[in-house]
């Protein structure tokens, strides 16, 4: 039992470190790969764009509980003028960077890892090496670049649609007044604080560790639909868990 | 290739996107809106107390905001706070006696500085000085003004001692508040029990300012408010001789129980069911502190 749990143990580590090394390969493929930028356009087109419609939906009805429960909360203390603000605050530090994340790991990072997977099990990246071209170089760092390009962009659209979500319920249906919800959320939000260090910084960060994962999984699986399959599914439980637990540490450093 | 163009165009688009929203972020929803990017000029202030006075909180004439505060810092060897106002050239017309005061907005807002015009015809210079200001407002002073506890008299007259018998003192503890008309005139000294009797004996140092206090005046335990600390309350008499050091206040009044009388009105309670031991509430002064 206890050689297995040291098993668990020394496979999880190596799993980092090699995750750790895989990271350097793609930063030092990274200006080959720039002559593909096209790939790297096109990869940005189907993790970024693609996720739109997911990302849009969800922020707005994140926003939109958030109004709606604030609301509900803060008129035990004749605070609901501050619904808008702590809207705001909420989704630009938390929600809107770990929520775009968490969805971008299983809409986009999956796909990549099962796209990677298979071109491992089909034997498409030996083929690539056998021809000469670095499939690091081609396949792996366009789909990371546009990873880290695209999820703070996403992020940025899912804080948008949260704002709105919650006007939508704060002003539009329960009756906050407008000016007074637009002038408690400009007076209370900060752009460092809030919006480059909350947002931005975050879902960078969060970029890079879901599409580092996500290649990785891909890159490394076990070329058999099982090994993708199982690839799949460790992509988003790694990043999952990942994403959460760098929030708390970039949180614990930003605040 | 026309794929290709479609896939760059759509992904332009997304990126357009956004920047887009990080442009409606950044300028909709922060205070960068609010912050006129006009040409500003400055003027200090001095505040005995800036309390939670933050930089860059507003500067208001008449509640609109004219500018912001730009530094607040300690004048080197004095117990004074300089403030720093920028204040938007468009206002180029406050007059140099103006008084700066600092405001809470609301019971739990955000402080400002605050600006009532003077009279004037010489408007404050950049660089200039509004000289009258009035501090922050501390909401522990103000409570306290209201609830009683109130800060001790100074004791620069020294002050003179007289005791009182209570059958109950409540919560009264030594350092609290000994009051005249609801004014501090001096503070309780000492508490003790009086040995062989169920009494507490209460000396009070009154200050010697208030020395004509009538020496039939009665002694009486108060609560100031009903969460508040208990302070001693002397309702003077008629008499026309006064009280000296070492006198005593005959007539006292115990403390009031809360539980006595949340027990009278509930259940008639009689004070036989009160178990702790000679604690009579009771609204009658007793007199069992007669000489």
């Amino acid at each position: 039992m206890t050689t297995r749990d040291d098993n668990v143990v020394m496979r999880s580590l190596a799993q980092i470190g090699a995750c750790g090394l895989f990271l350097l390969t793609i930063l030092a493929a990274i200006p080959r790969s720039l002559k593909h930028g096209r790939e790297t356009i096109r990869q940005i087109w189907f993790v970024g764009a693609m996720s739109l419609t997911i990302v849009m939906t969800c922020g707005l009805f994140v926003g939109m509980v958030l109004g709606l429960q604030l609301y509900d909360v803060l008129s035990i203390f004749g605070g609901t003028s501050a619904t808008g603000t702590v809207v705001a605050i909420a989704i630009y530090r938390e929600l809107g960077p770990v929520v775009t994340a968490l969805l971008f790991a299983g809409r986009a990072g999956t796909s990549v890892t099962a796209e990677i997977g298979l071109m491992r099990a089909t034997d498409q990246l030996d083929a690539m090496e056998m021809m000469a071209v670095d499939p690091i170089a081609y396949v792996v760092a366009p789909r990371f670049l546009a990873g880290v390009v695209a999820l703070p962009l996403l992020g940025i659209v899912f804080c948008a649609m949260g704002v709105f979500g919650g006007h939508l319920v704060g002003v539009t249906w329960l009756g906050i007044d407008n000016g007074t919800f637009w002038s408690n959320m400009t007076a209370a939000v900060d752009v460092h604080k809030d919006i480059i260090d909350g947002v931005l910084l975050k879902s960078i960060a969060f970029g890079i560790v879901v599409s580092l994962i996500a290649v990785f999984q891909g890159y490394t699986t076990p070329p058999t639909s099982e090994g993708v399959a199982y690839a799949t599914t460790r992509t988003v439980v790694a990043s999952s868990i990942a994403i959460l637990a760098l929030d708390f540490v970039l949180t614990s450093f930003l605040i | 290739m026309t794929q290709r163009r479609s896939y760059a165009v759509g992904t332009g688009l997304f990126i357009v996107l956004g920047f887009a929203a990080l442009a409606y972020l950044a300028t909709q929803t922060t205070s960068v809106a609010n912050q006129g990017g006009g040409d500003t000029y400055k003027v200090e202030t001095r505040f005995a107390n800036v309390g939670q006075l933050k930089v860059r909180a507003p500067v208001k004439v008449a509640g609109v905001r004219v500018g912001s505060v730009q530094a607040i810092e300690l004048v080197p060897g004095k117990e004074e706070a300089k403030v720093t106002l920028a204040i938007d050239d468009a206002r180029k017309d406050i007059p140099s006696d103006s008084v700066a005061t600092i405001y809470t907005s609301g019971l739990l807002g955000d402080q400002y500085v605050g600006i009532q015009f003077g009279q004037s015809k010489t408007p404050v210079k950049e660089g200039g000085e509004i000289g009258l200001t009035r501090p922050a407002q501390q909401l522990e002073e103000m409570l306290g003004k209201f609830f009683g506890g109130g800060s001790a008299p100074d004791r620069l007259g020294g002050t003179f001692h007289v005791t009182g018998d209570f059958t109950n003192i409540g919560g009264l503890q030594p350092g609290a508040a000994v009051k005249m008309a609801g004014v501090p005139i001096g503070s309780v000294e000492s508490v003790v029990v009086k040995p062989g009797a169920v009494e507490a004996t209460v000396t009070l140092a009154i200050d010697k300012r208030y020395s004509q206090i009538p020496d039939d005046s009665a002694a009486a335990v108060f609560t100031s408010g009903l969460i508040g600390s208990q302070y001693v309350a002397i309702q003077p008499g008629g008499s026309p001789s006064f009280l000296a050091d070492g006198d005593q206040l005959v007539l006292t009044q115990s403390a009031l129980q809360l539980e006595d009388l949340i027990g009278k009105f509930l259940v008639n309670g009689s004070p036989s069911d009160n178990k702790s031991g000679g604690a009579q509430g009771g609204t009658q002064p007793d007199t069992s502190g007669k000489k």
